[in-house]
């Protein structure tokens, strides 16, 4: 049986608001004036149940959050976080432009449910500079011109960081393959292989 | 100190790109980005029908869905009085009505938005969406250009009539002859970035509009006209965009829509198009199906060409493009018949799709060279060289610029195509086939209107201004560049700002001519700070005229030694700044010429015997681009155009179920597009002469040569591995070994 | 994406038992392929539970086999030392799968419990019989390219899409699963089930089972010939046209015995038993190759699109083999 404890969620929070006219009729006021307050309450008490406690932390700091359970990591990061590094590509794992390491492992945010990701470690492009001095990875980016629009570049470079730190760096046959996850429709991948020789060489993942 | 001068005849440096910081950082916004208070979630639903009307649309569930502020169809749409016109300001270059979106319940294609939800968050929006239920009044549906050709009509007009230079069906007449069908399959540009516009209205008729678009001045003008407000007031931004390839060049509806949407609700509202949509709401590449048929002598001298191009539009819009164009242009050939046929599909509408018309002709054109130069048993290279147009063949004027031999040259140089055995089936590494194939590429330079301001300030540093977008090329790098060269200001001292339409109107970033357009105005911006410059050091004596100084390392220096910094200078006159604002246009020496960039591309294939898979193992890809300017960049987009092309050589295919008019495969999994493992090391070469006529640098376009033939020279190279001549692209497996 | 309660158990039962308690319940591992579906409104849990805090991570050498937890990621198993070792047909299959990203998200649980990648499963707004019995399907006179040419039937010619499967299929491997009424193990090869009439059910587990692990047995012999080869449209993150894994066991030029099962051909991972006692105690000829390949592609159909399966199964199975024996 089922420890009650373990369900962190009350049982159906999502179904809270399928009639949003409850708050209007109970408040004893004309419609018309209760129209907007009624929808922000309700909205507002739709949101309460609908959402679950989550505490992360995202490139060294903590969070503690109200998530939507169907929220996706990367919709965190862009809509709520306002970290908008992390890039919406595809929304659908096909692109790896929303590429971030969740404890140092390279994965793509738009297929992870923020929810699973209560107590982990994320790591987005934002955090991967210190202060100004860039990552090694982003100075190489910029060296070899590893980008063209920059959409698909924070993807890239976080997967270039992992890519070496898995050791999957060793030869640019290896690198194309790890890196191909990553698309990058401006073709900068030449260059992208360029810059993370480079960096591999020097010894640099993270 | 001279030493720290620049040389201005000197190449230009290579220079790292200047928006690279923001972009490996992810400070850069792109415009789905922005940090609104306030700030309401749009969601498109789409209909799944073809063709019909909608009788009536459910929306009662998405209203009452959490979150929901808002829905709009076509039964509550805000009016878009632009719309009244009897045509639609948002339509770009294209004739037709337009899709006016949520005007009215008739469906032209399956996916046709039917329904905006607005909800406070981007995931209610979307569930929301989801609960939209139309019913339809169903009519049978055509998205198939095969039945197309063989039951309908084409589309009427001038572009579309039978076009004979010289003899018609000379080619017939020919000893040598090639007369075959090459089929592509619709691409989608697909740029890495979602479509997305986000929307705030600062008043009733004020607004401000953070739009993914190649065109910030174009975006400017179509929403003040679909909402009949000054333009002045409907402020675009467009700092980064990411992607482009031609799918930005036009506002589409969901511009519109989230304008109406955010009006609607009265906040601020952005609505970004998913990966699905961007298949169907933001254009793409139409399929198209070619007779090319040429004829030449013994000696491979070109006798007659036929180029018969087919394609595909909407019901609701005649896109066109040049398809036939190139093979009019690119050999000298007296006898060339063209026709150019276009059938309205129930599709949304095609658009331009980087190196639009010649991406699509130059397959045939190029490919059917190579099948002509095996029947002619002539080197490839050869019997281009051999028809060679030293005119423009169609109009006869001369070129501003042509060092396409040089590009075959150097090309084949790095390439190594000397070892190429001439047989097709006759080359081998390690249990694969190996092929050669080359082809050319061309697309006409122009150059056009723009305007830039430029400030030079007390500290030194220069502001540059244009409401001009960069989808990738590296506008303000290569701006930045020419700016620098010419006022020898480092380039970290030079802010080229972009992606505002408060700017001076810049143009819109296509037909690769952003470089030859813009800069232009940014050399003639320079040099007249020049003028301004050494107008401070007037004396009582005299003018000091630019000529007479030498401007370099931030400084001036006069020909009697003296050196005075810009920053002094502008301090000494006691002036804030130094600004002015530029303009520059067509130039009207052009009309004498005729200008092409080119592109020669080298592939080397692997093809795998028994498997039927084809592997790019090397790329050179030459072009006569005139003056590169910034190189890096440069370099990147013929690798990016070349990375394009094994896409559309390869693998690239939009697929449609007819039965039901619905696309199959719009998502990047299904529409495959290259990976970094696709991708070999791609050489990149430069003729690098200067245009000397069509702008003040040299500089011609490079954005779609890069691309161009690019599928001709892998297809003419799977020939030579296998002796199979496909005629169809994408070249996947299944093609190869059936 | 409706939304959905949330929930994660640490326990094995937990999870089973909130699955049992709620239809609209489903476990959740790496998300990579539920998620999606669920972004596109194919599958709604109602509720998603998270199994990722199960104790089911672990890659262990027992007496004769390998274990493999059903929540270790794809990565970790294809870089698994033991693995590389003793399985490095499973390591090769890993790694053509996906890409590094998803393999770090993906588990063995999930990748053997992935959906077909049909476009008509994949659009609500397309007749699909796996994801709406009835509706029809789609692919049958549609675009079938990526489809079955084995074991179809007129409801569904849905392929498998996963690469690990297929190496698994050849490996012998026997899933362990856990339901609410105990623990049970299935023949990896009686793990995933054809359409027949009804292709909305992928494979054999029951409603409410979770899967703990797989296991593998050893054979050093297989594991010194073992090859995967996987055909695709793109040379990576792309599904399978077709794959095919291999294990030879030899001595000298002969085949003592051999393993072949192919993939992207079929609703289940494909094993190939025809070809496989075809070429017992044969040697290793291109000729022998090319026999057994063509007994291993008796029953297969095409559908149109997907015709050239018939001829490509068979060259990558005799590539394969050639690869491994070496012939050229």
């Amino acid at each position: 049986m089922l420890n009650e404890s373990e369900e962190k969620s009350s049982h159906s929070r999502r179904s809270f608001l399928k009639r949003t006219t409850a708050t209007a009729a109970i408040l004893a006021t004309p419609p018309v004036l209760v129209k907007a307050a009624d929808k922000k309450l309700d909205e507002k008490v739709a949101q309460r149940f609908e959402q679950v406690p989550l505490q992360l932390e995202v490139n060294g700091k903590p969070y503690s959050l109200q998530v939507e359970p169907r929220v996706t990591l990367l919709d965190l990061l862009r809509e709520q976080l306002h970290l908008t590094g992390s890039k919406k590509g595809c929304d659908l794992g096909q692109c790896g432009a929303c590429t971030v390491h969740i404890d140092g492992k390279r994965v793509l945010s738009c297929l992870s449910l923020a929810v699973m990701q209560s107590g982990k470690k994320i790591t987005t492009i934002e955090g991967l500079a210190n202060g100004d001095n860039l990552h090694p990875m982003q100075e190489a980016f910029i060296k070899y011109d590893g980008f063209q629009c920059g959409y698909c570049t924070p993807g890239q470079i976080m997967s270039a960081v992992a890519c070496i730190n898995e050791g999957h760096a060793t030869s640019d046959a290896e690198i194309r393959e790890y890196m191909s996850g990553n698309i990058c429709r401006c073709g900068a991948y030449p260059n992208i292989g360029a810059a993370i020789k480079d960096v591999a060489g020097r010894g640099g993942g993270q | 100190m001279d030493k720290f001068f620049f040389d201005t005849s000197a190449p230009f440096a290579d220079i790292d790109r200047v928006d690279g910081k923001a972009k490996v950082t992810g400070t850069a916004k792109y415009s789905a980005e922005y940090e609104l208070a306030d700030l309401v979630y749009g969601v498109l639903a789409t209909s799944n029908i073809t063709k019909g009307t909608i009788t009536a649309i459910d929306t009662k569930s998405a209203e009452k869905a959490p979150g929901v502020l808002a829905v709009i169809t076509h039964l509550n749409a805000p009016k878009v009085p632009g719309y009244d016109e009897g045509q639609n300001p948002t339509k770009g270059q294209n004739n037709g009505k337009g899709l006016r979106i949520f005007n009215d319940n008739i469906i032209y294609f399956n996916g046709q938005p039917i329904a905006l939800v607005i909800a406070d968050t981007f995931e209610r929006a979307t569930h929301a969406a989801s609960l939209i239920k139309a019913q339809y009044n169903k009519e049978a549906s055509h998205t198939d250009l095969t039945e197309a050709i063989k039951n309908d009509k084409p589309i009427e007009g001038d572009r579309y009539k039978e076009n004979t230079r010289g003899t018609k069906d000379a080619w017939k007449s020919a000893p040598v002859q090639i007369d075959t069908t090459y089929t592509m399959p619709i691409q989608v540009h697909n740029p890495m970035e979602l479509h997305a516009t986000t929307v705030r209205w600062d008043g009733d008729d004020k607004v401000t509009v953070w739009d993914k678009t190649q065109g910030v001045v174009s975006t400017q003008r179509s929403v003040a006209e679909a909402f009949k407000i000054d333009p002045k007031n409907v402020q675009v931004n467009a700092q980064f965009v990411g992607g482009g390839f031609g799918s930005a060049l036009r506002t589409w509806p969901h511009t519109i829509a989230a304008a109406m949407g955010a009006k609607k609700v009265g906040k601020p509202l952005k609505l970004v198009l998913t990966r699905p949509q961007m298949f169907m709401l933001v254009g793409y590449r139409p399929a198209a199906i070619q007779r090319m048929a040429i004829g030449a002598d013994k000696d491979g001298r070109l006798i007659g060409m036929l180029h018969e191009a087919s394609s595909m539009t909407s019901t609701y819009e005649t896109f066109n493009e040049g398809v036939v164009a190139m093979t009019r242009q690119l050999y000298d050939c007296k006898n060339v018949n063209t026709k150019y046929n276009i059938y309205p599909l129930d599709v949304s509408t095609p658009t331009w799709m980087r190196g639009p018309g010649e991406a699509t002709g130059s397959f045939p054109l190029e490919c059917g060279m190579d099948e002509l130069s095996y029947a002619l048993n002539i080197d490839p290279i050869e019997l281009r060289k051999r028809n060679y147009a030293e005119t423009d063949p169609e109009n006869g004027k001369p070129y501003s610029s042509k060092f396409l031999r040089e590009a075959y040259d150097m090309g084949a140089e790095k390439f190594g195509w000397k070892n190429r055995k001439p047989q097709p089936r006759s080359m081998n590494e390690d249990g694969w086939l190996v092929g050669y194939g080359m082809s050319t590429g061309l697309f006409g330079a122009s150059r056009g209107e723009a305007k830039v301001a430029a400030k030079l300030l007390p500290d030194g540093t220069l502001v540059l201004q244009s409401a001009v977008s960069d989808s990738g090329p590296g506008t303000a790098t290569t701006m930045t560049q020419i700016a620098s060269n010419l006022l020898g200001i480092p380039p970290a001292k030079i802010k080229f700002e972009l992606g505002d339409s408060s700017f001076p109107p810049g143009p819109t970033q296509g037909g690769s001519t952003t470089t030859s357009t813009l800069g232009t105005t940014v050399h003639n911006a320079c040099e007249s700070l020049k003028k301004k410059l050494a107008g401070l050091l007037k004396t009582q004596e005299s003018e000091v005229l630019p000529q007479d100084v030498q401007f370099g390392n931030g400084e001036m220096r006069l020909k009697n030694g003296n050196v005075i910094t810009y920053a002094d200078a502008i301090k000494a006159a006691n002036l804030p700044a130094i600004e002015i604002t530029e303009a520059s246009g067509r130039n009207p020496e052009m009309q004498k010429y005729s200008a092409y960039s080119y592109s020669v591309h080298f592939v080397k294939v692997k093809v795998h015997p028994l498997t039927g898979v084809v592997r790019i193992d090397k790329v050179v890809s030459a072009a006569d681009a005139g003056t590169i300017i910034s190189p890096k960049t440069a370099a990147s987009q013929m690798k990016g155009g070349v990375v394009g092309g094994i896409g559309g050589a390869l693998m690239e295919e939009g697929v449609i179920d007819h039965r039901y008019g619905r696309w199959v495969n719009n998502n990047f999994a299904d529409y495959h597009v290259p990976v970094h493992a696709d991708v070999p090391d791609v050489e990149v070469v430069f003729v690098n002469k200067p245009d000397p006529i069509l702008n003040p640098n040299g500089a011609k376009g490079m954005g779609e040569i890069a691309l161009i033939g690019f599928a001709a020279a892998v297809a003419n190279a799977v020939y030579h591995a296998t002796g199979k001549r496909i005629r169809e692209l994408p070249i996947t497996p299944d093609k190869v070994l059936l | 994406m409706i939304n959905f309660d949330y929930t994660k158990p640490s326990t094995i039962q937990n999870a089973i038992g909130v699955l049992n308690k709620d239809a609209g319940a489903q476990f959740i591992a790496g998300g990579s392929n539920l998620v999606d579906l669920m972004k596109r409104g194919v599958m709604t849990p109602q509720k998603v539970v998270d199994i990722t805090g199960l104790p089911l991570k672990a890659i262990e050498l027992r007496e004769n086999t390998i274990q493999i937890g059903a929540l270790a990621l794809n990565s970790d198993v294809a870089e698994n030392d033991l693995i590389k070792k003793h399985l490095p047909l499973l390591s090769q299959a890993f790694k053509a799968g996906a890409s590094a990203q998803i393999r770090n998200m993906a588990t063995v649980g999930g990748n053997m419990l992935q959906r077909t990648r049909c476009g008509y499963f994949y659009d609500t707004a397309l007749p699909c019989n796996k994801r709406e019995p009835g509706s029809g399907c789609g692919a049958l006179q549609g675009y079938n390219r990526m489809h079955a040419i084995f074991g179809t039937s007129d409801k569904c010619i849905a392929v498998h899409p996963s690469d690990m499967c297929i190496a698994l299929a050849a490996l012998n491997a026997t899933v362990l699963v856990t339901g609410p009424k105990g623990s049970r193990r299935i023949l990896f090869t009686d793990f995933h089930r054809l359409p027949g009439t009804t292709p909305q059910l992928d494979n054999n587990l029951q409603r409410g089972e979770l899967i703990t692990g797989v296991e593998l047995p050893l054979n050093a012999a297989l594991a010194q010939h073992s090859l995967y080869t996987k055909i695709r449209d793109r040379v990576s993150y792309a599904f399978a046209l077709v794959s095919v894994a291999v294990a030879l066991d030899m001595k000298g030029k002969t085949i003592q015995s051999a393993r072949i099962a192919m993939g992207g051909v079929a609703h289940k991972p494909w094993r190939l038993t025809a070809a496989e006692d075809f070429l017992k105690g044969k040697e290793a000829t291109l000729n022998n190759f090319q026999q057994a390949a063509s007994l291993a592609m008796k029953d297969a159909k095409g559908y149109g699109y997907n015709n050239f399966k018939l001829t490509l199964a068979p060259n990558t199975i005799v590539q394969t083999l050639k690869t491994l024996a070496q012939i050229s």
